[in-house]
């Protein structure tokens, strides 16, 4: 990979204090983001893909900190950012975040030019009239029609999809370097989730962005990401290009989660589902986090940590099954039957 | 938005309509008696009373009178008093104390708008820390303690420390004035103190806050243009009702402080019987009552963009 490297997460680790007790979401996760290029990171609830993510923008919960690792964009670590100008720097005009609900992610008493406008006059410098016109290319940009009028109405007056898109236009007012996509097709129906995705994509090109999906949808994945990275339990477990993913996955969590798709399913068979619970992360996570889960564990996956093992440069996983020492384990039929589709 | 404010003000005349109508009503079924002065009724004979009332129409049938009463209204003739200041016009005296009334009211409305608003605010950009906590005892303190309580500790710590005049005087209005404010104010502001707190804190906890931080917006851009604005819209609603109310004078402060304002007025006519009296200080009580919601609504419409285009205009 011969492009520019944008942002380096490396080790990171993230505690909450929830009534004096400490959770470890994130257990040293790594991430390298590329320009241009499109990420996508999936797992269950709970795995700390959102808590990962919104480290970069500093934008944890009040009783959240990052307490180790660090997170290196343009030269800084801003992992060591801790007051409120710092990040302003960074929100907006670096990284911005697309969340899950456009239901809610709009002030029900602004009018919507105006809640665009005001992304561009703080972070563009440029104000009233202006940033006004701005406001409204921003909308058109993002597919909405008749921008002139409907700049002058109120979200209960847009449809989920239509929010959706004014909080697309929010987000990328000031052309940030990466795009955090946080569930953002989620909230709303299907046919609506592949236009809000074209959308993105076509921003993505003419704004040169890089975008991070999160999401729990890998058909989304298979569809848009060039990389994707599989989380567990606060840990990225896998990761490699979508090719290496869908077609050579290596992790059980992956096999799982790829077994567990509707569309792999066969007609009259029960669809595979992931038994168990992932783990409390309030204890210390013994082993591979995943072991308890899995039928096919290794005695050692309950003891020790597996390390993150490479397969080729861009794919990685974290799994002692690819330990030389390690029973020679076949991938699990499913993945031949996909890799046999491919 | 024209046609739903014509509908409720059609709803809140009514509204008046009917409380006065019941009002009248229930105040024909008590004893004659109560139409005479204590005096008269000793010394008058049974035919002297019921020539009296005869030249006063109260002999005639219920409609009739309602109907001549309905009149009286209209040109604002709410009838003398018979007891409470005997001979004097309703109006009259309700007028006076009104004016009493009003101007402490609206002295102690704006202090603990000022003082209730601004310590909400402080409470909520102290959340959880030491101001918010003394906050939340004061409202706590004001809620929990009979008002009697608070008022009397307000009393002597005012004439004692503050060397105040502890009753009411028309000679020394600003002296005698600050005391009764005092009291009026502290339980407003604490209401005004906890509901700024509790709308702002929702406000804070919404989505859209979080995107206007991710576009780079700074926390006191946030405060002033997203979360004070909104948390003001539920609590506009409230300030014409609560505005009315505290103008109609309060029993309580204006009876501890001898104040002569509408306050005590109602339950003196009450305790004596005085018909036209009572049916004047309902009527007024009545009618700010209901234009104050009818305000907070108009109020709700003006502030809230989704009110407006409900057309129906039922939706809160």
């Amino acid at each position: 990979m011969d492009r520019e490297l944008l942002l380096s997460a490396k080790d990171i680790e993230i505690e909450f204090t929830l009534r004096g007790k400490v959770l470890k979401a994130i257990r040293k996760c790594s991430l390298d983001v590329y320009e241009g290029e499109t990420i996508a990171i999936v797992g269950e609830s709970g795995s700390g893909k959102s808590v990962f993510t919104k480290s970069f923008l500093g934008m944890l919960d009040a009783n959240g900190s990052i307490t180790g690792g660090s997170i290196t964009y343009g030269g800084v670590d801003i992992s060591k950012y801790k007051t409120e100008k710092e990040w302003m720097g960074i929100r907006g005009r670096k990284i911005s975040m697309v969340m899950q609900d456009p239901m809610t992610s709009l002030n029900p008493l602004k009018k919507i030019g105006k809640q665009i406008q005001e992304s561009i006059e703080i972070n563009q410098g440029i104000k009233g009239e202006e940033a006004r016109k701005k406001a409204i290319e921003m909308m058109e940009m993002v597919g909405i029609t008749d921008a002139e009028r409907r700049a002058n109405q109120y979200p209960h007056e847009f449809s989920g999809g239509m929010r959706q898109r004014v909080v697309i236009a929010i987000a990328t007012a000031c052309h940030p370097q990466i795009l955090i996509c946080d569930e953002p097709t989620t909230a709303l129906d299907v046919t609506i989730q592949a236009q809000i995705l074209e959308l993105i994509r076509n921003l993505q090109k003419e704004l040169n962005m890089t975008v991070i999906y999160i999401t729990h949808d890998l058909g989304v994945v298979a569809n848009v990401a060039d990389r994707v990275a599989v989380m567990y339990a606060g840990q990225i477990v896998e990761y490699g290009t979508v090719e290496e993913i869908f077609y050579d996955a290596w992790h059980p969590y992956t096999w799982a989660l790829l077994s567990s798709l509707p569309q792999l399913g066969v007609k009259g068979e029960e669809l595979p589902t992931i038994e168990g619970t992932p783990p409390n992360l309030f204890n210390e996570v013994k082993g591979d986090a995943f072991a308890p889960r899995n039928k096919r564990a290794l005695e050692i996956d309950f003891e020790k940590e597996p390390p993150l093992f490479e397969i080729t440069e861009s794919h990685k996983v974290k799994s002692w099954y690819l330990d030389p020492r390690a029973p020679k384990i076949e991938q699990p039929e499913i993945i031949q039957k996909l890799r046999r589709t491919k | 938005m024209a046609k739903y404010t014509v509908k409720r003000l059609l709803q809140s005349v009514l509204t008046v309509l009917i409380i006065v109508t019941v009002v009248f009503l229930l105040l024909r079924m008590l004893p004659t008696d109560y139409y005479f002065t204590e005096e008269e009724l000793i010394k008058l004979s049974e035919e002297e009373k019921q020539d009296r009332l005869m030249a006063a129409g109260l002999t005639d049938p219920i409609l009739v009178q309602l109907g001549r009463f309905y009149g009286e209204l209209v040109r604002l003739d709410l009838g003398t008093s018979s007891r409470v200041q005997a001979g004097l016009e309703v109006t009259e005296i309700m007028t006076s104390r009104f004016a009493v009334s009003m101007k402490m009211g609206l002295i102690s409305m704006g202090v603990s708008l000022v003082i209730g608003i601004a310590m909400g605010i402080i409470q909520t950009l102290h959340k959880d820390k030491f101001f918010d906590h003394l906050g939340t005892v004061y409202i706590i303190f004001v809620n929990a303690v009979p008002a009697l309580v608070s008022y009397s500790l307000i009393l002597v710590f005012g004439t004692r420390i503050f060397k105040l005049p502890s009753l009411y005087s028309t000679n020394d209005v600003a002296r005698t004035s600050v005391l009764p404010i005092v009291c009026l104010s502290i339980g407003s502001i604490a209401y005004y103190a906890l509901w700024t707190r509790r709308y702002m804190v929702d406000e804070l906890n919404k989505d859209y806050i979080r995107l206007a931080r991710i576009k780079g917006m700074s926390s006191k851009d946030i405060m002033v243009k997203h979360v004070l604005k909104n948390a003001f819209v539920p609590l506009i609603a409230y300030v014409p009702a609560s505005l009315l109310l505290t103008i109609g004078g309060s029993l309580l402060v204006e009876r501890f402080f001898s104040i002569p304002g509408m306050g005590p007025l109602l339950t003196d006519a009450i305790g004596r019987y005085d018909a036209s009296v009572v049916q004047g200080c309902v009527i007024v009580y009545a009618g700010l009552g209901i234009i104050g919601v009818f305000l907070g609504d108009i109020m709700m419409m003006i502030f809230d963009p989704r009110i407006k285009l409900t057309g129906r205009g039922e939706t809160r």
